[in-house]
């Protein structure tokens, strides 16, 4: 009698421990999913979390990003867990079908392992949505087949995944930074010829013509005179609550990804985003005045 | 006599009064006093936004939360006043503004009526001394008021 007690508090106990494993597992991918700015671009406007649909024009033609919600037939609930992380950070699909980098496969790439599968269980959290994405309009002949993959061979450097998301100081502050925040993506100047990032003048900012939606972003980098001067408490109180130094407040799409969709930049940890101002406070200076 | 002569009268008043009514009922929103350069208007308008955001976050800061109503009711009055600096299509070099102001213009309004009330909320919860109340609402004020705006219908600021 006393053994089959034991066995079942033991049972009960791990069945306990698998769903406080799986609640941890699932706040940790929410977690990343804020830090990532909300995976916004798979959310119009007022829309439907991860139901995809918004509209991203580029010199290649149209394209609409994809519900990512775990509906089976327009999501992604259908795909293995493998498969979505091999979207997410290698940009194809179960199919072989190639994402367009507008998906930033190439930082996401940098994301620990871990964090990956814990955000694959956010993602399979949230209502799934039927709601089928609309085709993509190409009007370069052969960019898919030709000229996409020569340029990703050519131009599109990937950041390295480490064996473990670091957990604190600078280093956290980089993982953050280059990987799940994206930050490079719209803040590392791009060529105007070829769109390919610069990392030599990382987060050095764009210019309009080759920013993020045809808009400027700014110099990151601790340049005096066209970088930010802010000091490391600005810097995590403008991510925390978008608000400014001088008593402006975000907007655009720096707004969006700090208020974020089922979470954003907003809801990450005061210790994290000490680590992201220490780390911008350390890299390069780099002069570019953006206009 | 008397009779056509208050008629003649009643004429100009009539036309005034068309007039009137045609002006209060076409375009978006009156316009308020101004320089006649509606984006300066509008920006001056901003900056003094900005400031009064900036002062109530350093009076939170410090404690003195009873001094941030005055700061809050600025804000509720001059908040009022946005629509009515965004006349269709005022764009230009200067400006900020993107055209989806009055592409969408019912939600441009609507933001700027919940600064209004935001903005009253917060001077009531700082008359009555409620720091929790302040806490609250301090916490989102920037994103929920001036955020909700920029987002959509500003062009990002590229200085810093």
């Amino acid at each position: 009698m006393t053994t089959v007690l034991l066995a079942i508090l033991l049972l009960l106990g791990s069945a306990t421990g698998a769903r406080a494993t799986e609640q941890d597992q699932l706040a940790r991918g929410k977690y990343i999913f804020g830090a990532t700015g909300g995976c916004g671009c798979h959310t119009e406007p007022k829309g439907v979390v991860n139901a995809g649909g918004r509209k991203y024009d580029g010199p290649f033609g149209t394209v609409y990003s994809s519900n990512i919600t775990p509906d089976a037939k327009t999501g992604i609930g259908s795909w293995t867990d493998e498969q979505i992380i091999t979207a997410i950070r290698l940009g194809r699909r179960p199919n072989g079908e190639r994402i367009l980098p507008v998906h930033p496969f190439t930082s996401f790439n940098g994301m620990a392992e871990d964090d990956l599968t814990a955000l694959v269980k956010f993602l399979r959290s949230v209502p799934p949505v039927n709601k089928p994405t609309p085709p993509k309009k190409i009007t370069i002949p052969m960019f898919e087949s030709v000229f996409l993959p020569a340029w990703l061979i050519t131009f599109a450097s990937k950041e390295t995944p480490p064996p473990a998301a670091p957990v604190s100081g600078v280093a956290r502050g980089e993982y953050l930074v280059r990987a799940v925040g994206h930050c490079g993506e719209c803040h590392t100047p791009r060529s105007a010829m070829t769109m390919a990032v610069d990392n030599s003048r990382f987060l050095a900012g764009n210019a309009k013509k080759t920013g993020p939606e045809g808009q400027a972003t700014p110099n990151l980098t601790p340049d005096k005179g066209t970088g930010l001067d802010w000091n490391e408490e600005q810097i995590v109180t403008y991510l925390q609550t978008g608000n400014r130094p001088d008593g402006d407040v975000a907007g655009g799409l720096m707004g969006e990804v700090i208020q974020g969709t089922a979470a954003g930049y907003k809801d990450m940890t005061k210790a994290d985003l000490q680590a992201i101002a220490r780390f911008l406070k350390s890299i390069p200076a780099v002069k570019n005045k953006i206009e | 006599m008397t009779r056509r002569t208050t008629g003649r009268r009643s004429i100009p008043v009539l036309v005034l009064i068309a007039a009137t009514m045609s002006a209060c009922t076409t375009g978006s929103a009156p316009r308020m006093v101004g320089t006649g350069d509606v984006v300066y208007d509008r920006q001056r308008l901003m900056k003094i936004q900005a400031a009064q955001w900036n002062e109530m976050q350093a009076k939170f800061k410090s404690g003195d939360i009873k001094g941030i109503a005055a700061n809050a009711e600025v804000e509720a009055v001059t908040s009022m006043q946005i629509p009515s600096l965004f006349p269709e299509g005022s764009l230009g070099p200067q400006s900020k503004a993107k055209p989806e102001i009055w592409e969408r213009w019912g939600e441009f309004e609507a933001t700027a009526k919940n600064m209004t009330i935001w903005s009253e909320r917060l001077r009531d919860a700082s008359k009555a001394n409620d720091e929790k109340a302040v806490a609250d609402i301090m916490k989102d004020y920037g994103r929920v008021t001036c955020g909700s705006c920029h987002t959509p219908f500003r062009q990002p600021q590229t200085q810093r």
